[in-house]
């Protein structure tokens, strides 16, 4: 029997996750990932890539310290955040991740503070209140141990595989949105988030250390194999639906059916993809073209806060239960324009004060190898 | 005497046992997303409600009571009936549906695990409530009810939804949309009574008995009769309401504006 339905009437379901969620995600994603490009520069001491390490090093810090502040202001009760604590449920992905989380933050901290203590214990001797305060901020004239770096660094890289995991899984095991019910969404957080780190940095280095050509080709290269990776991932994922394989994106792909709205929306995914995985591919074939990298940093950045923005946002206007599509319009306040703004405006906040207070653009604490 | 003082310390043995390995053996059996133990509520029972369609008019005197019993703020319920005009394709014939809508209670329910702070939880009798001191206001469980149950309360900022009335239950009153359903379509009551009119319609019309969204795997407990398949999951229907828009093609007419 044929039949056309009309839905007369039905509620309207709200936004239960504001743009707060975005920034949480999109600043915590660049936070361990720029946490690993600081990897082979700082913990491993390679040479070549100590220049990398410092940039990533300050980008990591920044989002890691801005992130979570993000995250309490999605709780409709920040300031019941101590519940998480007083009450163990190690079953809930969340309750792990507010396990994981201080942690991390500690982690990276630590790790921080140990890379750049040399340098602040050398600014501690100059005049001024900033080298007064360095004097309080390194705790004494006593030498770090490399090892102790070693191991806050170790101890953050471990931290940030449980902050990809939980951030991951959180959202991947919502059943009842199936587009967020996929094992290959915390991948593409990962990817999504290298990217995005890695464009950063390019800007970063572009805006405060003058423009250094190897730390942008090395960014290249990791946006360039992060986007071919992640372009692997959606095909996979595309794949997965269209042949029935999993019946969860086939059911995220029947829900959005025949919209035009998420039609174009695929199609500029598409093409600002190829877009910038062509445009770091060219920018590396050619030494003259690294300086343009910046460009390709803004790209990346979009894509990673983009992407963000439509898995955690536009997906939720994607009615469960009932037939069409909310209307999400952006509110001006804190839950959303407002919110979004200011987190950038915390971020660049944490960023100059880290600038005005750390002379991280000097030797990192590595050891000769 | 030796056998008294005997089962004394056995006794005390077991209890001090017990209760050093309650907690570590309840940790360790759940594993991540897994359904947590019940508590509260009374064991004995199973809450279930069934819905019999036949004899739903789509009056929302469920919606008006339940919103007034409960104190939900304008423009969220805890129960709906959604309607839903068909139209057959050949002879024009017009129809209405009826789908009363509340949460399910389910045997599985996917948002009590997610709950990062054990503030909404599923009691002994199988109602999945929410203590709203406790609960941080996440949002999680909104985001994993598969059937828009729950919403985020904006006077209270926390997690809101049915609760089969339980206030109201546990002082043997029915809920506010059984008591006010003109026809009769709500019928509440325990599950594992064999002789409750809910346990005889389910057995009596076992075979026409259906469920929303059974392919989420939650095993709900509110049960429908004289449901139209096609109305299980999300119904491809054109949604009505949703397209009065002004040429520019902003949304117009509607009065619950906010997100």
């Amino acid at each position: 029997m044929n039949s056309a339905v009309i839905e007369v009437l039905t509620p309207r379901y709200g936004i239960a996750w504001y743009p707060w969620a975005v920034q949480y995600f999109f600043m915590i994603a660049i936070s361990y990932s720029a946490l690993l490009l600081t990897i082979p520069g700082l913990l491993m001491g390679k040479r070549n890539y100590q220049a990398l390490a410092k940039v990533a090093l300050l980008v990591t810090v920044s989002c890691t310290l801005v992130g979570p502040v993000a995250l309490l202001a999605d709780l409709h009760q920040p300031l019941r955040f101590w519940h998480f604590y007083a009450n163990l449920t190690p079953w809930s992905w969340m309750w792990l991740g507010s396990l994981l989380l201080p942690l991390y933050l500690v982690c990276v901290v630590a790790y921080a503070w140990l890379a750049w203590r040399p340098a602040m214990q050398e600014q501690a001797r100059g005049d001024g209140w900033i080298a007064r305060l360095s004097g309080w901020i390194v705790l004494g004239n006593w030498h770090a141990p490399r090892w102790m770096l070693v191991l806050c660094g170790l101890g953050a890289l471990v931290m940030s595989f449980g902050i990809m995991l939980y951030t991951g899984a959180e959202v991947a095991i919502v059943k009842a949105r199936p587009l967020w019910h996929t094992h290959w969404l915390p991948v593409m957080f990962v990817f999504t988030g290298l990217v995005a780190a890695a464009g950063l940095v390019i800007l970063v280095n572009r805006l405060m250390t003058g423009n250094d050509e190897e730390v942008n080709g090395q960014s290249l290269k990791v946006i360039f194999g992060s986007m071919v990776l992640a372009g692997l991932v959606a095909a996979l994922w595309l794949a997965e639906g269209i042949t029935g394989f999993s019946p969860s994106v086939e059911a995220a792909f029947a829900s959005l059916q025949g919209n035009p709205e998420w039609r174009a929306v695929a199609v500029y995914g598409l093409l600002v993809g190829v877009a910038l995985t062509l445009a770091a591919a060219w920018m590396l074939r050619r030494n003259g073209n690294v300086a343009k990298a910046w460009l390709a940093g803004l790209l990346a950045v979009h894509i990673g806060w983009t992407f963000r923005w439509m898995v955690l946002m536009e997906v939720q206007t994607v009615a469960k239960n009932t037939a069409g599509y909310y209307q999400y319009v952006l509110d001006m306040g804190s839950s959303g324009l407002l919110g979004i703004l200011g987190t950038f405006g915390l971020w660049l906040a944490a960023l100059l004060i880290i600038d005005i207070l750390v002379p991280w653009k000097r030797d990192l604490q590595v050891g000769t190898h | 005497m030796d056998t008294i003082r005997r089962e004394l310390l056995g006794q005390i043995a077991k209890l001090t046992a017990g209760a050093a390995l309650i907690p570590l053996s309840s940790v360790a059996s759940a594993g991540i997303n897994d359904q947590p133990a019940r508590r509260e509520g009374d064991p004995s029972k199973r809450y279930g409600m069934l819905v019999d369609l036949r004899a739903c008019i789509g009056c929302q005197a469920c919606t008006v009571s339940c919103h007034i019993e409960n104190e939900a703020p304008l423009g969220s319920f805890r129960t709906i009936v959604s309607q839903y005009e068909v139209e057959h394709e050949e002879t024009g014939d017009i129809a209405t549906f009826m789908l009363p809508r509340l949460c399910n209670h389910c045997d599985n329910p996917p948002c009590v695990p997610v709950c990062p702070v054990q503030a909404t939880f599923q009691r002994e009798d199988g109602i999945v409530v929410v203590n709203n001191e406790a609960c941080v206001g996440c949002a999680y469980c909104v985001q994993a009810c598969p059937y828009d149950a729950r919403f985020i309360n904006e006077y209270t900022q926390t997690a809101d939804k049915c609760t089969f009335c339980a206030h109201r239950l546990d002082v043997g009153l029915l809920p506010a949309c059984v008591e006010s359903c003109v026809g009769g379509a709500r019928i509440i009551g325990d599950m594992k009574d064999s002789d409750s009119q809910i346990s005889r319609m389910l057995e009596e019309h076992y075979d026409d008995i259906m469920i929303l969204k059974p392919e989420m795997g939650t095993a709900p407990h509110v049960f429908y009769l004289g449901m139209d398949e096609r109305f299980m999951s999300r119904p491809d229907a054109k949604p009505a309401i949703w397209d009065v828009r002004d040429q520019q093609g902003e949304e117009i007419g509607y009065e619950f504006g906010s997100h």
